[in-house]
This record gives structure tokens, sequence and C-alpha cells, in this order.
């Protein structure tokens, strides 16, 4: 009842029209943002957040708020039409966004990765609004020994992202590992494989390992086969132009999924949207009936991350609302957001505050909304960029790429790297590694190593503290069963074989 | 009371040198003055030098447009080593932190030192306090240290990298008080804060405006205040030196800086209106808002902080066993 109350407040603030407009100022410029690579949705609040100074600090937040969801929509475009990921957390969408764009089906793909979105988004709201003080009081429940089991889980997907070659697919997610503890070591601030540049002692930013490996690749390998001339294959009727009742039905499974794993990857503060993006696929291509297919453009390859992302930020409202915590740079800012309005985030927020609570929840509901009119409509608008000719387009994916990782961080620097990246993804190619475990690696490895090193510090070098909590145990028995899968299944076969004879 | 007694000397001072320059026709801005961020736009230096340039433009303090500039990288390094190559240029400034110093310190491939710079001024301090859960069996600093000497190694804090003020400050109490527990590193604020919520940790040093909700909702209490003085929104709280430890004092500063080997005039400059800035209400009230203490030092005194600031700094990071490379 409480809730039901809550809410219509909330709606009666958020259907204000000075509000409405706000919302859709903020979902305007947050699918822009969205769409253009480099250019991320915590930076944008940043650069924006003085504009708003002077606003009332709901209409503000929900401003801002708008942002935030709508860079997540507008980041699946690029990732399908381009194979240049929007956000870091589109990137999973390109494995087989790109694909399904080149089999013809781009404005399916654009048109399952809004309503994944819309479904999986709307999820996320709902339970942010039912349940949020309970799951965030679990989510404080997860420590390191949590992280570890949830990351090793992740990395065990590795088996089903690999393609044909499990050595191959594991040599790949190796490097990746490696790649992601270039940098300034955490615990010790010492730097690692720097080679004495301090250009590299932040790291390699993850956008550009992904847009040089699958972009820049991508144009290269096609370039190589003699494909600029052969133009993509577009429909012209409208119909076709959308998502068909099949590959809807195809993507049921993925838009549960989506919602259910961006949730609750979302409430951790210490996982952030491409984790969650990354699970989703994994689980999808391992219940599917036909694994085979993924990669090559099958329409759930591109609802379960998309939805996942969505999801997600449903999810980081989470500990952001209820708690005060942010969970990743975006929160953060939206927090910082807050107090410089003088709304006080934390734990009596939703008391002390609650025209600001209710009325971002509600108008998250109306923002999800007007993302999903503003977004389908311009389907079929987007799917024509592919009637470029190639030898067009290609040029513009190199500049796209080129200003995207530029923009990262603003380094020169970087443009080099992204070469580097490009040649590797391609030389990849050539040799069939899979390069989706490369990506797996490099998101995971990081967040994996610290929470080893601290559940381990926490433990004074005792291992067993990585499983004997009940939470991490139940993660790595999940993630040993997905190690063991394909050489039970292998030996399985071979009995079912042996049996004729 | 201290502290405003340090700045109206200061203030003197910095009257004394800049005032007659300006009156004299010194040094002014020509073209659009430069200011660097080391981090992104919404990172902790870029929102810092953003409000410095709005309370400049606000109190009409500059004569000409201030442009931030975001160089990142290096963790630092890329925007420390531009201020070093704009050798002899007024028109560019950077916000230092206390990362500043010890970034240098550590990391073989950061070479610009910020005493290599010239030094402008000093104008916040951020405070700390050291919280743990609300159900926590330690009530005062005592109550944990004397479970630390219990269990050595046993109780935990979690905060940043080893470098960052959070384990400084452990470091020095351990020495004084000869308990030891460990540090456990999280890269952001939030898991740090979630790591004690959750009663995975026992403590953390924590920014007022970090932990001060948690603190009034009844989740987090704290044991002592990381300040020289009480602070205003923490009045029953004794300070680590009140609590009966008393350690070196490692503020975490933040101001400016500029390129080295720039006039003379021009420092005086700065000065004065980085003065005038730190006495406007614009300033009081961002400081107010964010949780922070004025702590304007002149030209000649941030100077000094800096070389002073570096030694301590060196000496606890080589006692706590990281390697320190100059």
């Amino acid at each position: 009842m409480e809730v039901l109350n809550g809410l219509g407040q909330g709606f009666s603030v958020a259907l204000q029209p000075m509000n409405l407009l706000w919302c859709l100022v903020g979902c305007f410029l947050g699918t822009i943002v969205g769409i253009l690579p480099g250019l991320g949705p915590a930076a944008t609040i940043a650069l924006l957040l003085p504009l708003t100074y002077g606003m009332d600090p709901t209409g503000g937040i929900i401003m801002l708020c708008g942002i935030y969801f709508g860079a997540k929509y507008g980041g699946s475009t690029t990732s399908i039409l381009l194979n240049i990921p929007g956000e870091a957390s589109s990137v999973v969408t390109c494995l087989d966004g790109y694909q399904m764009a080149r089999n013809g089906r781009a404005g399916a793909a654009l048109g399952i990765s809004a309503i994944a979105s819309f479904i999986a988004g709307t999820f996320g709201i709902v339970a942010l609004t039912v349940m949020a003080p309970p799951i965030a009081t679990f989510a404080l429940r997860f420590s390191s020994p949590e992280y570890f089991a949830l990351m090793v889980l992740g990395l065990s997907l590795v088996v089903v992202l690999g393609g044909s070659s499990l050595i191959k697919a594991l040599l790949a997610l190796l490097v990746g590992l490696w790649l992601t503890s270039i940098g300034t070591d955490l615990f010790t601030s010492q730097s690692r494989f720097t080679f004495g540049s301090s250009f590299l002692i932040s790291g390699i930013d993850f956008m550009i390992v992904a847009i040089g490996v699958f972009a820049i690749a991508g144009v290269m390998e096609s370039i190589q086969a003699g494909e600029e001339n052969t133009p993509l294959p577009v429909p012209s009727s409208l119909r076709e132009l959308l998502p068909s009742m099949e590959e809807l039905k195809a993507c049921r499974f993925a838009f549960a999924n989506g919602s259910i794993v961006g949730f609750l990857v979302g409430v951790l503060p210490g996982a952030g949207s491409s984790i969650a993006s990354f699970i989703a696929y994994g689980i999808e291509k391992s219940v599917s009936k036909h694994p085979e297919k993924f990669g090559t453009g099958v329409p759930e390859g591109v609802a379960a991350p998309e939805g996942a992302n969505n999801a997600d930020s449903g999810g980081a409202l989470v500990p952001l609302l209820t708690l005060g915590i942010p969970g990743g740079g975006t929160t953060a800012i939206l927090l910082s957001a807050l107090v410089l309005w003088g709304v006080k985030p934390g734990p009596l927020m939703m008391i002390e505050s609650p025209q600001v609570f209710w009325g971002l929840v509600a108008s998250l509901y109306i923002g999800n909304i007007v993302l999903l009119v503003l977004n389908l409509p311009l389907v079929p608008v987007f799917a024509q960029i592919l009637r470029i000719p190639l030898y067009v387009l290609f040029p513009i994916i190199f500049g796209l790429s080129l200003v995207g990782a530029y923009s990262v961080s603003d380094n020169i620097m970087n443009l080099a790297l992204l070469a580097g990246f490009g040649l590797v993804g391609y030389v990849m190619a050539k040799f069939n590694f899979p390069t989706a475990p490369l990506i797996l690696g490099f998101v995971l490895g990081d967040a994996m190593e610290r929470a080893v090193r601290q559940s381990l510090t926490m433990s004074q070098g005792d291992p067993t503290i990585l499983v004997e909590r009940p939470i991490s145990a139940v993660m790595l028995g999940f993630a040993a069963l997905i190690l063991m899968a394909p050489p039970l299944m292998a030996a399985l076969r071979r009995r079912r074989l042996a049996v004729p004879h | 009371m201290q502290r405003r007694h340090l700045l109206t000397t200061g203030a003197a001072l910095g009257l004394g040198a800049s005032l007659p320059a300006r009156a004299q026709g010194g040094w002014v801005p020509t073209r659009p003055i430069e200011i660097v961020a080391h981090n992104g736009p919404g990172s902790g230096p870029d929102v810092f030098a953003r409000a410095v340039a709005a309370a400049l433009e606000a109190e009409h303090l500059a004569p000409v447009r201030l442009q931030i500039a975001n160089r990142v990288g290096g963790g630092g390094a890329t925007a420390m080593n531009y201020i070093i190559d704009k050798r002899g240029d007024p028109h560019v400034l950077g916000v230092w932190t206390s990362l500043w110093m010890s970034l240098p310190l550590v990391q073989a491939e950061a070479r610009a030192l910020t005493t290599d710079m010239t030094a402008i001024t000093r104008i916040a301090i951020e405070p700390a306090l050291i919280v743990t859960r609300a159900e926590s069996p330690h009530r005062t600093m005592e109550d944990f240290i004397n479970a630390a000497k219990a269990r050595p190694g046993g109780l935990r804090q979690s905060g940043g990298s080893p470098t960052a003020r959070d384990n400084l400050v452990r470091q020095l109490l351990m020495a004084k008080t000869g308990a030891r527990w460990s540090f456990i590193s999280f890269p952001g604020g939030g898991e740090r804060i979630s790591a004690v919520l959750g009663g995975h940790v026992d403590i953390m040093i924590a920014e007022p405006s970090e932990a001060g909700e948690q603190v009034r909702a009844g989740r987090m209490r704290v044991l002592a205040q990381v300040t020289s003085a009480r602070l205003p929104g923490f009045p029953d709280t004794p300070t680590l030196t009140e609590a009966g430890f008393a350690i070196t004092d490692v503020v975490q500063a933040r101001g400016l800086v500029a390129p080295p080997a720039i006039p003379a005039e021009a420092v005086a400059f700065y000065q004065n209106m980085f003065q005038r800035m730190a006495e406007s209400a614009t300033w009081k009230k961002y400081l107010d808002d964010n949780q922070f203490q004025g702590a304007w030092l002149s030209a000649a005194d941030t100077a000094t902080f800096f070389i002073e600031y570096q030694a301590t700094l060196r000496g606890i990071l080589q006692e706590a066993g990281v390697r320190v490379v100059r």
C-alpha cells in the first residue's frame, strides 16, 4: 500500500509538464550520447551538471536519470550497425548484433534491442520500486569472496563463448587477463607492464580494446575479403525492417534472463554493466538449443545483453537511493548532483525527501516509455545507413573509431593503442582465435584479481575463505559445472556411439 | 581559532606582496587562463577545478575567461608533466591534490615533481572521520585499538591505495600504539562503505560527506575525527588527539600550482586573486556544502607545505613497506 501511495504521489510529480519536459530532454540527450562512441553518460552528466544548479532538484535528477537510461538505449545502435560499441555496456551486443546487420536484419536487431531494453529496463524499475530495501541489505552480504566467485563464474563462460577450439579460447582469455593487469596495482601502488611510459600508468581503457578488436579488425577483414563492393542487403519494406514474430518468440527467454541477471548484477556496487551483459549472453548461449549459431546473428544474442545492461541501471539505483552508496561512475555523479541540490542521499532519503525519491522512480517508468517511443521510429531510419556503399561506410567506421578512442581520455596515444588492438584483432581472426574471450578476460580480470587479493588479506592468507561462505560456494559450484560440461558431454557422446557395436 | 589566526597572518603577508604590484601596473593575464584537472569530468579534481572557476567568475575576480582542461592519464602524471612542460607560461594553472605529492614518490614513470612547480596557494582541507558500523562492538577508538592488540592482524580497515591518506593514518596509528590491523584496498568509495556496512571490515576513514548520512541514520558510528579541531557537524566526537592518539597531521589538501619559472609578478597576482576568492561568500558556501575546511596559504607557505608534506609522506611510506623510488 505504502509503495502504491508513494508511486501515485511520484506520478503526480513526474507528470507535471515541466518535469515531463526534462524527462524528454534527458532521454533525447542520453540517446545521442549513447550513439556517440567514447562520450559516456558519466562525462555528459558531469558537463551538464552546472546547467541544472538553478533547477528544482526533482526536475534536475529526472533529466540526469533520463540521460543515464537513454545512453544505455542508444549504445547498441553503433554496435549493431557499425560494430563500434557506443558504450562499454554494449560491447557484447556487437557479437550478434553486427552479424544480424550483415545478414540484412539490422532493423530487426535494432528493434529487438529497443524492445529488450524496454522490457528489462521496466523490470529493473519495478524491482527497484517494490523491493529496494531488502535487496540492498542482501547486496551488503556480498563481500570480496563472493565477488571472486562471481568473476570466476563469469570467466567460466569462456567455455561457452569460445569457438571450436577451447585451447584457443583459453589463450585469448589469458591475453585479456594480462592486458587488464597493465597499469598501477591498487594494492601496492606499483606500476605493472608500463615499460617506463607514464601513459600506461592508469592502464588501458576497455573501450579502446573493444573498438580496436571489433570495429577496426572487422573492417580490415572485410576489405581483405574484397567485400567493399558488395552492398549489404537492406530490405525496402517497412515490415521487413522490424523484428518478425519468430525472432521475437526466440527472444522470450532472453528477455527474462537479461532482466533478472542485469538487475541482480546491477545491485552489486563492485560489478559493472558490461559484466552483467556478458553473463546474460553466456547464460543465453549455454541454455540455447542451437549454441553453435551464436555469433552468426541470432536475435536472442542481442536481446540478452541489451536487456541486461538496461535492467542494470535499475539495479544500480537500489544502493544509491536506499543507502546512498554509488556503485559506479555514473551513479557517483548522480549522488554528487543530489548533494548539490540540497537533497541528502542516504538511508533517510526515502523518508525525508519522498517527493524526490518517488518522483524519480515514477519518471523512470515514463522515461522508459519515452525511450521506446523515441527509438522504435528511428529503427527504419538508422537501418538505411547500411545502404551507404561499404567503400564509403568503412572510412566512416574508421573515423568514428578514432574519434571514440581519442575522446576516452583526450590523448593522442590512445590512437596508437587503437591501431595496435585493431591489428591484434585482425591477426586473431586470421588464425581463428575467438575475440570474445579476450574481451571477457579484460572485463573480469581486474575485478577478479582485486577480489582474490582482498579476500586473502581478510583471511590473512587462508584460501578457504573463498569456498567456505555459502553464496560464494554455490557460485563456484556452478562455475565448476560449466567448466566440466564440455568434457563430460564429449565422454557421454563417445559412450553412446560405442553402444551399437 | 588556530586556523583563523593563520589565515589572517597569511592574508597580511599576501596583501603586502600583491596589492602594490597591482597598483604599480604589475602583471595581469592577457589571454584565457587554463586550469588543468588531472581526471575526467565529474571526478574530484574536475569538480574542484570547476568550483574554483565558478567562484572566481561569480566574484568577478578574474579579468579573463577561465577554461578547465582535463588532462587525464598516468594516474595524474599526464597533467603534472603538462605543467612542467609549460615552463614560464603564466596562463596555465593546475589543481593539485595530495596525490601530486605521493605519485612521483612511488612511480618511477611519473617524473614531474610538485616541488619543481611554482606554488600558488592551498585553499581547502578535507577532514576525515574514522567510522565503524552501528552493530560493531567498538564504541571508542580505544576499544578498537585494544581489540586490534588482542588479535594482531585480525581486524580490518577498508580504504583506497596504500599511498592514500587512510593508509597513512593507519600506519601512524599502528606505529604509535603497537596494534596491528590489515588494510584492504577497494577502488571506489561505495565499495569501501559497503564493506563496513556489511560487517566485512571493522573500520574505514571516510570523508564527512560520505559517512555523514550513514551516521545520521544510525547505521554508522564515528570513533574519532582525523582533524585538528572538532567539526561543527560532529561536536560530540573526540579528535584523534583528544582520544589519546596524537599523530602527525596528514592533511588531505587541495590548491593551485603554476608551471616552473613564471614571473614573480604573476605569482603575486594569483596569490592576491585566490586570497580574495578564499575570503568570498561564494567559496565559503562551497566549502560548507562539501564539508571542507578553509585553509588558505600564501604562495611561499604553500611551497614550504609541499616540501614538508613530501618529507612526511616519504617517511611514512618507507615505514609501511611501500617501495619509494625517489
